[in-house]
């Protein structure tokens, strides 16, 4: 499904050098792969997803999501792959801080083609899923950080992508709640969806299929 | 949509200062822009209610090589011209007069005109009930058309009024029709009926009204096809006939110039009407910017928002949507208030000017003006909302993303732009405020002119004198003088006196004069001097002071020898080095050489037509000897002058029971109203500077620095548009300028602290809790 090759980000330090974040990354992931990405701070993981999850457009080398080449499309036409492929889970859970946890849940389907009715029908099937009903009318400002990470997962995968990309998802929170989490990608995985995701808890990386180390940029 | 437009609103609750700031602003650039424009519109645009009104034109005589302007038509005149023109489809005329209406409840003084039988179909007027006047009833029948309002008010809108009579003046006066009501700013303010026998005038002798005596006003409507050009082309041809035939008239040495109906009924107002245009359109201005530059700072403050909506779907379509959508809900908002603001402007408009714009009542803000403020307030949203989310959305989204809320580290050229959308604003406020500075400065400096007489404790009012009862000079000289004998008794008055026209009320009238020494010019060629038409008690009411000679007496009267009063600069000017009295002068038209007057006095000059010139020359006539049918009683009174009313209805009732009295006005409400439209125009220009003042100098002091700078600049660019409208200052005054440009900063730097000490006393926890 991901072929990437020869993948580099860097950022300029000033006076002429360059801070290379990732080197020659050279990665294949097949459909209803489950990857763990593991490293120190600061290897590059948050980076690399980025990357995968076209945020981040600054690097160069060879990105293939299926047949499509991603290095060589225009910010318009990747915008519309990611949409209709990709969910990502921000290690900073990232929620908008004026809506509502209901209305945070409703924002990736407002932008995609969904009606109204599948719309809360979709919204209401999550919070029921993360046993945050009670909690729908509240601001994430109003919420503990592990509650914000869970409707930061809920939204990632409310529009069923098929590549799911969390950014330690499970940070938060407690050891059973992770582990709740760990067995929803588990089932997510079984019914075809792809997954990568970061973290540094030995134990989320063992419901993975494989584990890829990340040091100082370089894959080992 | 509607997820947007809830979110929209909730930000704008969330930061109500924000809001409240954005919103004002642009309530008020909408609202005085409305305002204005409908104002504007009434006046200016939407035209005169008649039939193809573009093709209306006024004829003035004027006599350039003496000053003279606007004249108005004889009757050979008129004559001449309605049967030698080519170019109109016809000519009409009309002049005001006051008639007294007896027969319905108490008399009344009402205002009417005399008009040539075809001058409503010239206009396009039809009546809403009955027929115009017939060609064949023109100075002969005595019939009568009347208002929609007097059909109403006075007769009760009785479905019978076609062929019901009234008396007017003593004459039963059979009505033939109902006009609409027509517009004031063509007829006047009060004016009711209108009768048919416009080539006679009390005032003046047969021998009179034939040698030029000039009181028409004439109008003609353009031929097809002809243009003003044209027509204005065939008029020496007329002039140099009318003179051929008529060598012996008054008028006979006048141009004839055409000015549009529509030229004619506005052109004072244009200065000052372009003047507020100016300044909405810098209020606007003024607030766009303003609202341009507070949504700047706080959507470069909502990056991050930007960044996670487009990771999560949305595409740079939704997020300028997002951004509109609040700002143009704010233009909506600005636009409803500002429409109500403009309401009220509007409202209160014609109370400021008073009778010297010619508003009708209630104006209306028409659909038209609706539909531009609304665009505006919404163009002004889109153009708000795009710039800075067409900014914001340029941004990376990986580093938006790391972006924290707080943080509102605006880029190099959006800071750039900010001081400049400031720079503006200060520079237009500066423009504004100097203008406004200046005008009010002019209103202040006229306010206190000196005027040379006093109006406190001074009541006047005027009457009319029907010619039926009192047909020639020595009537009227003594019904004028038992008036004032039974005033002058009554307690609590100092001095009556009458006077053909109060000073400063707008009225006045000229006679042609010359020194009967040296060659007298012939009668069409010699100035026309002021003249005012008195009672012996006049100088004393006004306290006027007599600098020489003797005050009238009883004795001038209509059979004495004929005697004249200078004003201090006549004499200056007639007289230089010589005594005036004893001097004799030659006034008006009789005898083809005008009549021989002795100069008995010199009184101080009054500033009788306008507070901002003096006279060059003004004289006084005894009322015996120079009388129409129309005068107003004035007294001076020891207490409230408002009670001086019931004292001349108890005296004229003792006199002549039915004599109603018309338009009574303390003398300090008519010197007060002469300065209506500058108080107007002062008036708007001031609250909006104020108002934007407040506004836009909340925001750093630097840019206002710099804006200081071109508003000076500014100023001396646009000076020139205020001048005709200052008075005793100069455009370029250095010191408004400094005191205007110091007000700025000072406002300016107080405004800066404000903000400067909140934002040091934020509470730490709340702000690490949002990070
Ligand atoms: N805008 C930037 N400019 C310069 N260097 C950057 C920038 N963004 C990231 N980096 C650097 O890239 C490296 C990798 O960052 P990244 O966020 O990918 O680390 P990570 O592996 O996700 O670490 P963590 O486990 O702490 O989340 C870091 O050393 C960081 O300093
Ligand atoms: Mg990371």
């Amino acid at each position: 499904m991901i072929r990437l090759h020869n993948i580099e980000r860097s950022y300029p330090l000033g006076r002429g050098q360059m801070f290379y974040v990732l080197r020659d990354i050279d990665l294949d992931i097949a459909a209803g792969d489950f990857v763990s990405v593991m490293g120190p701070s600061g290897a590059g993981k948050s980076t690399l997803l980025h990357i995968l999850g076209m945020h981040d457009h600054g690097w160069t080398g060879e990105y293939f999501f299926d047949e499509t080449a991603v290095h060589l499309l225009k910010a318009k036409e990747r915008a519309t792959l990611r949409n209709e492929q990709v969910g990502f889970v921000f290690q900073q859970y990232h929620l908008l801080d004026d809506l509502t946890v209901y209305e945070n849940l409703d924002i990736p389907l407002s932008y995609r083609h969904y009606s109204k009715g599948e719309r809360a029908a979709l919204v209401a099937d999550a919070l029921d899923r993360f046993q945050i009903v009670g909690k729908k009318d509240l601001y994430p400002r109003q919420l503990s950080g592990g509650q914000q990470q869970l409707v930061g997962v809920a939204r990632a995968i409310i529009a069923s992508p098929k590549l799911l990309l969390a950014d330690e998802p499970t940070g938060n929170l407690h050891s059973s709640q992770g582990e709740e989490i760990m067995e929803l990608f588990r089932r997510l995985n079984e019914e075809g969806v792809t997954i990568v995701q970061v973290t540094h808890s030995e134990k989320n990386a063992s419901y993975g299929k494989r584990i890829i180390q990340l040091r100082d940029g370089w894959i080992v | 949509m509607m997820a947007d437009l809830k979110y929209a609103f909730r930000m704008l609750l969330k930061a109500p200062a924000f809001a409240s700031i954005a919103i004002l602003t642009l309530a008020l650039g909408i609202g005085a822009n409305t305002a204005i424009f409908s104002l504007i519109h009434d006046l200016f645009l939407r035209g005169l209610p008649f039939k193809d009104p573009s093709r209306i034109v006024r004829i003035y005589g004027e006599a350039k090589e003496r000053d003279l302007k606007q004249l108005p038509f004889s009757v050979p005149k008129f004559w001449h011209y309605r049967d030698g023109q080519t170019v109109f489809s016809s000519i009409a005329a009309d002049w005001g007069n006051g008639y007294i209406l007896t027969g319905l409840g108490e008399p009344a003084q009402v205002l009417g005109e005399n008009v040539t039988a075809n001058y409503f179909d010239l206009l396009g007027i039809h009546p809403i009930l009955g027929r115009n006047f017939l060609q064949q009833e023109e100075m002969r029948d005595d019939v009568g058309l009347v208002t929609e309002n007097f059909w109403r008010k006075r007769l009760g809108s009785d479905p019978g009024v076609i062929g019901r009579s009234i008396a007017l003046n003593g004459v039963a006066t059979t009505i033939i029709g109902v006009l609409p009501d027509l517009p004031i700013s063509w007829f006047g303010r009060d004016t009711e009926i209108f009768i048919v026998k416009p080539f006679e005038n009390a005032n003046a002798t047969r021998d009179r009204l034939m040698r030029g005596y000039s009181f028409m006003r004439c109008i003609g409507r353009l031929k097809p096809g002809i243009t003003m050009q044209q027509a204005q082309s065939t008029m020496p041809a007329l002039e140099q006939s009318y003179r051929a035939q008529h060598p012996e008239t008054a008028d006979c040495t006048w141009t004839s110039v055409l000015v549009s109906a529509t030229e004619d009924v506005t052109g004072d107002l244009r200065p000052a009407f372009v003047t507020l245009l100016i300044a909405v359109g810098a209020v606007l201005m003024i607030a766009c910017s303003n609202v341009a530059n507070l949504l700047l700072v706080r959507f470069s403050g909502r990056r991050r928002e930007i960044a996670l909506r487009m990771a999560l779907g949305a595409n740079r379509r939704n997020v300028v949507r997002l951004f509109v959508l609040e700002s143009a809900s704010v233009s909506v908002i600005a636009g409803i208030i500002g429409l109500c603001l403009a309401l009220w402007i509007v409202d209160l408009v014609p109370k400021i000017a008073g009778d010297n714009v010619p508003l009708e009542g209630g104006i209306r803000l028409h659909w038209a003006v609706l539909v531009f403020t609304l665009l505006l307030s919404l163009l002004t949203g889109l153009a708000m909302g795009c710039y800075p989310a067409w900014q914001s959305s340029r941004a990376d989204l990986i580093e938006g993303l790391k972006e924290s809320n707080r943080t509102m580290s605006a880029s190099r050229g959006q800071h750039r732009f900010r001081r400049g959308l400031v720079s503006a604003q200060v520079a237009l406020s500066m423009v504004l405020l100097a203008a406004a500075a200046m005008l009010a400065s002019s209103f202040v400096r006229l306010s206190n002119q000196e005027t040379g007489f006093r109006s406190d404790h001074v009541w006047a009012a005027g009457i009319g004198l029907p010619a039926g009862r009192y047909p020639d000079p020595a009537s009227r000289a003594r019904f004028a003088q038992r008036l004032v004998e039974e005033v002058q008794a009554s307690p609590g008055v100092e001095v009556a006196a009458t006077v053909d026209a109060v000073p400063l009320s707008g009225n006045y009238s000229q006679t042609p004069y010359a020194r009967t020494d040296g060659n007298p010019l012939p009668v069409n060629q010699r100035p026309l001097g002021l003249t005012r038409s008195i009672s012996p008690g006049y100088f004393r009411a006004l306290r006027i002071p007599l600098l020489a000679g003797r005050e009238f007496t009883e004795r001038d009267g209509a059979d004495g020898p004929l005697v004249v009063i200078l004003s201090s600069s006549t004499a200056k000017r007639l007289f230089p080095n010589e005594n005036p009295l004893g001097k004799q002068l030659l006034f008006g038209v009789d005898n083809g050489n005008g009549l021989v007057a002795e100069v008995v006095g010199v009184v101080g000059d009054v500033r009788s037509r306008e507070l901002a010139k003096t006279n060059d020359v003004e004289f006084y006539r005894p009322w015996p000897q120079r009388s129409v049918s129309f005068f107003n009683v004035i007294v001076r009174t020891s207490m409230n002058p408002e009670a001086a009313a019931s004292m001349v209805r108890a005296a004229l009732d003792r006199i002549d029971k039915e004599m109603p009295i018309l338009q009574p006005n303390t003398l300090d409400t008519i010197v007060a109203q002469s300065l209506g439209q500058r108080r107007l125009t002062m008036g708007l220009l001031g609250a909006f500077a104020e108002d934007v003042l407040r506004l836009v100098v909340r925001q750093g002091m630097d840019p206002v620095l710099i804006g200081l700078g071109f508003g000076l600049v500014a100023i001396f660019g646009t000076g020139r548009f205020l001048t005709a409208q200052l008075y005793q200052i100069s455009p370029h005054n250095p010191m408004l300028l400094a005191l205007t440009a110091t007000g700025l900063a000072i406002a300016a730097l107080l405004a800066c602290l404000i903000p400067a000490r909140r934002a040091t006393s934020i509470d730490p926890i709340q702000a690490l809790r949002s990070e």
